[in-house]
């Protein structure tokens, strides 16, 4: 009697989670639809003039002309390979000594001030020196980028480190575990979840930033083309790039999340 | 989905090879080429130099592109290219590192940076006038004393018309701290004259037409009227340049001369062979060039030393320069040529500008 039930209640939730997988394509899609049309009506009632807010039609056209320019592509790319350099650049540096520190009481306590220190500086600040040092071009951008994500990455990995559970260490050093074996058998994996983490969230200080640092500094990438369609007295362009920003920004967000259906990861949230 | 350590690296270095692929493009012999850059292509055989040269997009750099569409439409020795920049700090920075060597910038920043020791030279001017005074519509300001205790923007402190209109409140009677001052990007003046978060702005074309036009503000003074033969900006030019490549700041210079004077008399053409490059709406840049010819003007262009000096004297005098500079040292007018001829541009290889879309 029992074994129906357990199919039962299996199918049950089963359907439930088909429901609320079509749920979870469907209710996003209505609010952007609202958002949408909200817009549409605002512009259509003119309730804020055409130089204040562009309407749909507008910044449709121009993303078609920005497409046919070919500019938007160069951009989307250029922006694409800044955060791509700069965030591996910071994460290949970030997470070893994010690792090596929370491993190492003193280095912890002798870095980690001035790593907050800098942590706090808005990349931003960096930008006339990111411009005297690296010129224009990718390479100031790519500086203010591990400017803006090393710094978090080294601290989350190592706090990351000090919330392992001792027991961890101690079974390890039953093992005989040292060096490279601890790092890539216990600590890393044991990390890896919050690493990941925090890999998200700075890449998407990252995308916020180089929006930011395109606008001066460089000559093509999608933060410039906001400034330029400024310059241009185009606002109906500005918003065509905005929403390209969000979108591909979402879009590497949900590729990034991917990460935690590694077999390794699953370890580490299920521990 | 199985994905492991292994995958990701490979993964990443993937995703690094095919963006570094499509950025740097290197089956095209050009190198990175940039989509940006190229407004005209070059097809001037004869040049055996080149020079990059950096502008705004407003009117009073107007010469600028016009060198560049001239440098490729005829024989000239050397080939220009604009270089496009959005503020003034980039400019200075690219000019630090000499990234560009020969640019467009506003005049007193010059001096600011001349006296801060990076050697550039003042070896021509942009324009005459192009600036106004923009206030509200309907406002009701009919002069500066009623702008008294108001928000008026400027687009930087550095600029000449943040100058002149101190000189203008002397002249009023008025207190420097009168008139509280905001320096705005001026692509955002005319927006934020709408929305009531500034009283009136001093800024170069098309900057003032843009408002004009939108029916949000009107000209209260034009720069002329209150500093006969305003000049906002100059071209400014490494010394190493001068120094290494006198040839090239020679061509530069008449290029730039001689596209001034074609520009004052091919207005409309100066608007539709500017506004690719400005990425701006041409009826805006035409409205500027051609509705009233005292609006900017394009003549007598060659630094004068009572101009400058007077410009100077003003920083000075407001705190914002502190060295006075020998004009000798500031301006070099070696370059400047004796007849200044009208550039050989053949209007009809300006080509039918995309559609134009207004808001």
């Amino acid at each position: 009697m029992i074994k129906p039930k357990t199919s039962e209640s299996q199918l049950a939730s089963v359907a439930m989670r088909k429901g609320s997988a079509t749920l979870r394509f469907l209710l996003p899609v209505i609010v952007i639809l609202c958002v949408l049309l909200l817009w549409f009506f605002i512009s259509y009632i003119n309730l804020f003039p055409a130089y204040a807010l562009p309407s749909p039609v507008a910044v449709l056209k121009s993303f078609k002309e920005e497409m046919l320019a070919g500019r938007l592509v160069n951009d989307i790319i250029a922006s694409l390979w800044r955060v791509a350099v700069g965030f591996v650049i910071a994460a290949t540096f970030g997470i070893p000594v994010g690792l090596w520190l929370g491993q190492h009481l003193y280095a912890k306590q002798a870095f980690v001030p001035m790593l907050n220190f800098f942590r706090f500086l808005s990349p931003l600040a960096w930008i006339p020196f990111a411009i005297l040092w690296f010129h224009i071009g990718d390479k100031p951008a790519i500086f203010l980028l591990f400017m803006a994500t090393f710094f978090p990455l080294a601290l989350a990995t190592m706090s990351a480190v000090a919330t392992i559970p001792s027991i961890y260490f101690r079974v390890a050093k039953d093992y005989n575990y040292k060096g490279i074996e601890l790092l890539t058998k216990v600590t890393f994996p044991a990390v890896l979840p919050q690493v990941i983490t925090a890999l998200r969230v700075s890449y998407g200080i990252a995308w916020v930033v180089i929006v930011a640092a395109e606008m001066v500094g460089c000559q093509d990438g999608l933060g410039y083309g906001i400034w330029e369609a400024r310059n241009g007295l185009r606002l109906d362009s500005a918003v065509c790039y905005m929403i390209v920003i969000g979108v591909l920004g979402m879009g590497i967000d949900r590729l990034l999340a991917q990460l935690t259906k590694l077999p390794n990861v699953r370890w580490g949230y299920e521990r | 989905m199985k994905l492991s350590i292994t995958g990701i690296i490979i993964g990443v270095i993937l995703t690094l090879t095919v963006l570094g692929l499509l950025r740097y493009r290197p089956w095209n012999s050009n190198g990175a080429i940039n989509a940006r850059d190229v407004i005209h292509e070059g097809s001037n055989k004869k040049a055996q130099r080149e020079l990059t040269v950096g502008y705004l997009p407003v009117t009073c750099h107007l010469t600028c592109p016009v060198t560049d569409f001239a440098s490729k439409t005829t024989e000239t020795n050397t080939n220009f290219n604009s270089r496009v920049f959005s503020d003034f700090p980039t400019v200075v920075s690219a000019l630090e590192a000499k990234q560009v060597q020969a640019t467009f910038m506003i005049v007193p920043l010059a001096m600011k940076l001349r006296e801060q020791g990076v050697p550039v030279k003042i070896c021509y001017l942009g324009h005459r006038d192009g600036s106004e005074i923009v206030v509200g519509k309907n406002s009701r300001i009919r002069s500066l004393v009623d702008l008294k205790g108001k928000k008026v923007a400027i687009p930087s402190l550095y600029s000449n018309q943040h100058f002149v209109i101190h000189k203008l409140m002397e002249d009023h009677g008025m207190k420097p701290e009168d008139i509280t001052f905001i320096v705005l990007p001026p692509p955002d003046m005319p927006t934020s004259l709408a929305a009531g978060a500034i009283d009136g702005y001093f800024v170069g074309e098309p900057f003032c037409a843009k408002a004009e036009l939108d029916g949000i503000g009107r000209i209260l003074y034009y720069a002329r009227d209150v500093w006969p033969n305003f000049i906002s900006c100059a071209l400014v030019v490494h010394e190493d340049l001068i120094r290494d490549n006198p040839e090239i700041v020679q061509d530069l210079v008449r290029g730039i001369a001689e596209s001034g004077k074609w520009a004052e008399t091919h207005r409309a053409e100066a608007a539709k062979l500017a506004a690719p490059y400005y990425r701006q709406d041409q009826k805006v840049l035409n409205y500027v060039l051609t509705a009233d010819p005292k609006r900017v003007s394009y003549l007598k262009l060659t630094p004068i030393d009572e101009d400058l000096q007077q410009i100077q004297d003003q920083g000075i005098k407001m705190g914002l320069l502190t060295k006075r500079i020998p004009m000798n040292e500031l301006i070099d007018r070696d370059f400047v040529p004796k007849v200044i001829t009208t550039a050989p541009i053949d209007a009809a290889k300006i080509p039918e500008p995309k559609e134009v879309k207004t808001h």
